[in-house]
């Protein structure tokens, strides 16, 4: 009564007897297929050349192109996996996919084929999000943390306490020398909740407790941070345009130079250099506030690659993964598309240096990252919060309200889903 | 024999509607999500209890409801107004047939994206059309009191034309006599709009308001890329609650759920509609 | 005269479709429109209700002049050849609305709605819809709806066409005795002369938007004004010889006989018909109907001859009659 099962059979079957069939006529070197969001297949483009000219007659490389859009590649993926039998033997995966996707049984474990040596090699920011459960799903293939963008010829320093920025920010707005003090990511979307736990870092609090399935979303620390964001619009340090701002929005008003700060990723560097850039030359890259005495926090974006559990090419496929990884695939992935690498000792080679003066500022960043929630259920938690939070900046509620409602909205999740007693 | 002929009909309205809905009945009884492995695990009624205390749901529901209320209200009006100015006949009438179908010809989602770019703030041309009047930024689709009725505005800029094709052709099956007949008896066009145009016309209102409720009762990719359901929540759909919970949460018990429950109430709700009708003695002309 | 149409054009597009108009109908006179289809006797019909304007000519009723009154306001009785009935109302509905709208007490309406119906036999079927009757009902419950318009003139479109002949035939009496030879002038537009003569005191046979004659039945049969009027009055149709010295020769089946001092023919086809039968032959002037008492027994090559008392002579180009000398 199993229709994905049945489905899956019946693919099994049809590949089989396709196998048999291909098998019988010749040596066919091994199919290995990836999937990844088009503007990584199109950077990795030249890679794959190399590869199945290195790998001749025995292993051919393919990219499946996916849509660009997060969302829908994801979209993609999931109706592909529940259809039982996955065109792709890899995929590439955003951080927050890995714990759904492990639960469901798609994701092969990495570990007999990484060591804690390779491990060793990455940057701090890229160790995270790679395991559930004990084991390690996924390889990293480009870093990527939240950052703090700010206009050198506007101030000297980057503020770095909340209040720093409130004032700084506010005098620019007020003595109108920017037309916007702060934009950032206020939509009702995964972008709020990546803002959100940045600042929720930077104030001490912590989203949810994963060992023990604690939220922690009405603690002081954690109102406050909501508080503190909708007091940036309500003062007008932010546009109130913010709560429908997501990243591209709040890029497009950063590089017409109608913003003092910009909450943002490492993409936006290479964007902001380019001629048509109001603030070319005159942007810095900093960490997100946060209060005396507490550890600033970017959120952990990164893309990685996972084997699929329904693979029958998994070797081949890890060798496409270590290849695609490899320092030399890093090295070129930055240095032509502006992609930020995994391995520590590149953040301090003179060519990647040369190339990009903010290296040193994304492993300062990188160093600080913070990953969210990683339980299976992420998806709806952040799905609350990115609501109410949402509803806090646009319906006037309190701060107070918000996160009370968000723990217990969260909490029900938990317990209707079975993850707490 | 009837029955035979209508055989591959019922079959296949089995197959691609029957079959589906008996699936969700039966999932909606199962947990079936990351947490059991994606294996259906029987669960009594706990998903529809979960449902009937979730907020989340009814509020969604409410909107849904407005939603495809006044989108279908005001498309029908609109589609009148258009659809008896288009039945007069004036120079260039063709042409002006035509250009009104095309919003309809439109992919939604390609409209959606339109509309989003037009509405938003600060860069999109409604704003600085606002704002070089020296007016306060509107924040179309960052404000929950207004951004739904910027929802409604796009669906019923898309399916008005859609209400006036049927209209326009219940238009067209009315005989020219009926209206001669009509003012010899005494009475002014006007009048004839109430008492000839109107009645005759009811049977293709009625077919589109049930067409169209229904659509707009399921509307999901309009609200998906318009707004993604936001701001905090305010727009969301039934079907767009549905799709989050199974295709984002991975919690197919639960959206089975939401789903079935979303299509008894639009059954409802059409129940209720027709009941009312035929209480104030509207359906007569149906009952042939 | 209660009814005159003086000098109308109407033109639509570019097809003049009326040319110059006039028409006369005297109280309780029965007018027939007669003309193939597109000769402009529906136009005319519809100007004289006010459906269409004219766009030059005078329309007076009972003296008034009627161009510039809306349709509502003119008081004419219209039977429609579709009939014209409303789908949505039943019998008695469909009577009750122009009443309604015309004003008047509820006791006073429902006393004349029954006793129409109770003249037209309709009683029974009062609640019923329009697509629950027969034809013949349908047809009566359109001339109840224009008797109870109360109306200065009666205008019928074509009302029996879409009625077996039998219904036809049955339904004439009811006609004359209801609408035709009361108070009001009555057109009868019809594109059947065997209705036009059965009920019209004046027929106005119309080509290309103008009146090519205008008189009683008996004229037209005995002096049509031209080929045309000649072909359109009288079944069988009139035979129209070939041309010779620039006059055809008309000749009416009924004239035309058996004679053995006549011409030879040969024989094309024959209709019986009972009372009386349908020859057509062949015979060196051309092809001729000619009819004969059923009984009568026809020879393999009979011969044809007919009293030159009974021919008509029209101009070859004209088609116009020509003088009898």
């Amino acid at each position: 009564m199993n229709l994905r099962r049945w489905l899956a059979g019946g693919a099994l079957a049809l590949v089989m007897a396709l196998g048999a069939l291909v098998g019988s006529a010749s040596f066919r070197a091994e199919e290995v297929s990836i999937l990844m969001p088009s503007s990584f297949t199109d950077a990795s483009a030249d890679l794959v050349k190399a590869f199945n000219r290195e790998h001749r007659g025995r292993i051919h490389l393919k990219l499946i192109r996916g849509p660009l859009n997060t969302e829908s590649i994801s979209d993609l993926a999931i109706s592909s996996l529940l259809l039982g039998d996955a065109p792709f033997d890899a995929l590439l995966m955003d951080v927050t996919w890995l714990p759904k996707y492990a639960a469901a049984g798609w994701l092969e474990p990495l570990d007999p084929w990484f060591d804690p040596g390779d491990e060793e090699q990455l940057v701090q920011g890229a160790r995270l999000g790679n395991n559930y459960d004990g084991h390690l799903y996924r390889w990293p293939l480009v870093a990527d943390v939240g950052l703090l963008y700010w206009r050198t010829d506007l101030m000297d320093q980057p503020p770095t306490t909340p209040d720093a920025l409130v004032n700084i920010a506010g005098q620019l707005v007020q003595s109108q020398a920017v037309a916007n003090g702060f934009v950032w990511q206020g939509r009702q979307y995964e972008g709020l909740s990546c803002d959100f736990l940045e600042v929720l870092q930077g104030f001490g609090g912590d989203w949810m407790d994963t060992t023990t399935n604690t939220m922690e979303l009405d603690t002081p620390a954690a109102t406050a941070a909501a508080g503190w964001l909708n007091d940036l619009i309500r003062k007008g340090v932010s546009p109130y345009a913010v709560t429908n701002y997501a990243e591209a929005e709040s890029l497009q008003a950063f590089k017409a130079g109608d913003a003092a700060l910009m909450r943002n990723w490492p993409y936006a560097w290479a964007e902001l250099q380019k001629d048509d850039s109001k603030v070319k030359g005159n942007v810095g890259i900093g960490l997100m506030v946060a209060q005396p005495g507490e550890r600033p926090g970017a959120t952990l974006g990164s893309w990685g690659l996972s084997l699929m559990r329904q693979s029958e090419h998994q070797k081949a496929a890890v060798e496409a993964i270590r290849y695609l990884t490899s320092e030399s695939a890093q090295r070129a992935r930055f240095l032509n598309n502006g992609y930020t690498p995994i391995q520590a000792d590149l953040f301090n080679d003179p060519e990647m240096l040369k190339a990009s003066p903010v290296l040193p500022d994304l492993l300062v960043a990188l160093n600080h990252a913070v990953v969210r929630p990683p339980t299976p259920l992420y998806a709806q938690l952040s799905d609350v919060v990115q609501r109410e939070l949402n509803g806090l900046f646009t319906d006037a509620e309190s701060a107070d309200e918000a996160m009370a409602t968000s723990q217990q909205r969260s909490q029900t999740l938990l317990r209707a889903a079975g993850a707490t007693p | 024999m009837t029955m035979l002929l209508a055989a591959p009909a019922l079959l296949l309205i089995a197959v691609v509607f029957g079959w589906p809905m008996l699936r969700y009945a039966w999932l909606s009884f199962h947990a079936d999500s990351v947490l059991t492995g994606l294996e259906p695990v029987a669960n009594g009624g706990a998903n529809w209890l979960r449902l009937v205390a979730d907020q989340r749901f009814w509020l969604d529901a409410g909107q849904t409801a407005r939603f495809a209320l006044i989108s279908v209200g005001l498309e029908l009006l609109l589609a009148m107004a258009i659809a008896l100015l288009l039945h007069q006949r004036w120079r260039g009438r063709g042409a002006v047939r035509a250009l009104t179908l095309l919003p309809w010809a439109l992919p939604t989602t390609m409209m959606a994206l339109g509309w989003r770019w037009i509405f938003n703030t600060p860069y999109g041309p409604i704003e600085v059309l606002v704002r070089s009047l020296g007016l306060n930024s509107l924040d179309l689709l960052s404000t929950p009191s207004i951004t739904w009725l910027v929802t409604v505005f796009a669906d019923v800029w898309k399916t008005t034309p859609f209400i006036t094709l049927i209209l326009l052709a219940g238009l067209q099956s009315i005989p020219e006599d009926l209206y001669s007949a009509f003012r010899l008896e005494g009475g002014t066009p006007l009048q004839g709009l109430r008492r000839v145009t109107l009645p005759l016309l009811l049977p293709y209102i009625l077919l589109s308001l049930l067409f169209r409720l229904a659509q707009a009762f399921g509307v999901f990719d309009l609200v998906q890329v318009l707004t993604g359901g936001g701001p905090a929540g305010s727009t969301e759909s039934i079907a767009l609650y549905a799709y989050l919970n199974g295709m984002r949460f991975l919690d197919f018990g639960y959206s089975a759920t939401v789903m079935l429950a979303g299509f008894l109430l639009l059954t409802a709700l059409i129940l209720a509609g027709t009941l009312l009708l035929r209480s104030c003695g509207l359906l007569r002309p149906l009952d042939r | 005269m209660t009814l005159q149409l003086r000098a109308i054009n109407k033109r639509f597009g570019k097809r003049q479709v009326l040319n110059q108009l006039c028409l006369d109908v005297a109280n309780g006179e029965c007018v027939a429109l007669l003309g193939a289809s597109g000769c402009g006797k529906s136009t005319a019909l519809r100007l004289i209700a006010g459906l269409d304007h004219p766009d030059q000519g005078s329309i007076r009723i009972n003296g008034a002049e009627m161009v510039d009154v809306p349709a509502e306001r003119r008081r004419v009785g219209m039977v429609f050849q579709s009939y014209a009935l409303f789908p949505h109302l039943n019998v008695w509905e469909n009577l009750e609305l122009g009443l309604r709208m015309r004003g008047g007490t509820a006791g006073a309406r429902d006393e004349r709605i029954r006793s129409v119906l109770e003249v037209l036999q309709l009683s029974g079927q009062a609640r019923q819809r329009p697509s629950q009757l027969s034809g013949g009902q349908r047809q009566r419950v359109a001339l109840a709806r224009a008797l109870l318009r109360d109306p200065l003139v009666y205008l019928l479109d074509e009302p029996m066409s879409n009625l077996d002949a039998q219904l036809r035939e049955d339904l004439r009496p009811q006609l004359r005795r209801l609408m035709i030879g009361g108070e009001q002038p009555v057109v009868y537009v019809t594109h059947d002369q065997q209705e036009a003569m059965a009920l019209a005191d004046r027929i106005a046979v119309m080509r290309e938007g103008c009146i090519e004659q205008i008189g009683t039945p008996r004229e037209l049969y005995l002096q049509p004004a031209s080929t045309y009027v000649a072909q359109f009055i009288g079944r069988p149709q009139m035979n129209l010889l070939r041309a010779k010295d620039g006059v055809i020769t008309g000749i009416r089946p009924d004239d035309l006989r058996l004679d053995s001092a006549g011409s030879p023919c040969t024989i094309l086809s024959r209709e019986w018909f009972g009372a009386n039968q349908m020859l057509l032959v062949r015979c060196d002037r051309g092809d001729l109907r000619l009819v004969c008492p059923g009984e009568t027994e026809i020879e393999a090559e009979p011969r044809v001859s007919w009293p030159s008392a009974s021919e008509h002579h029209f101009d070859a180009v004209s088609g116009r009659r020509l003088p009898s000398d």
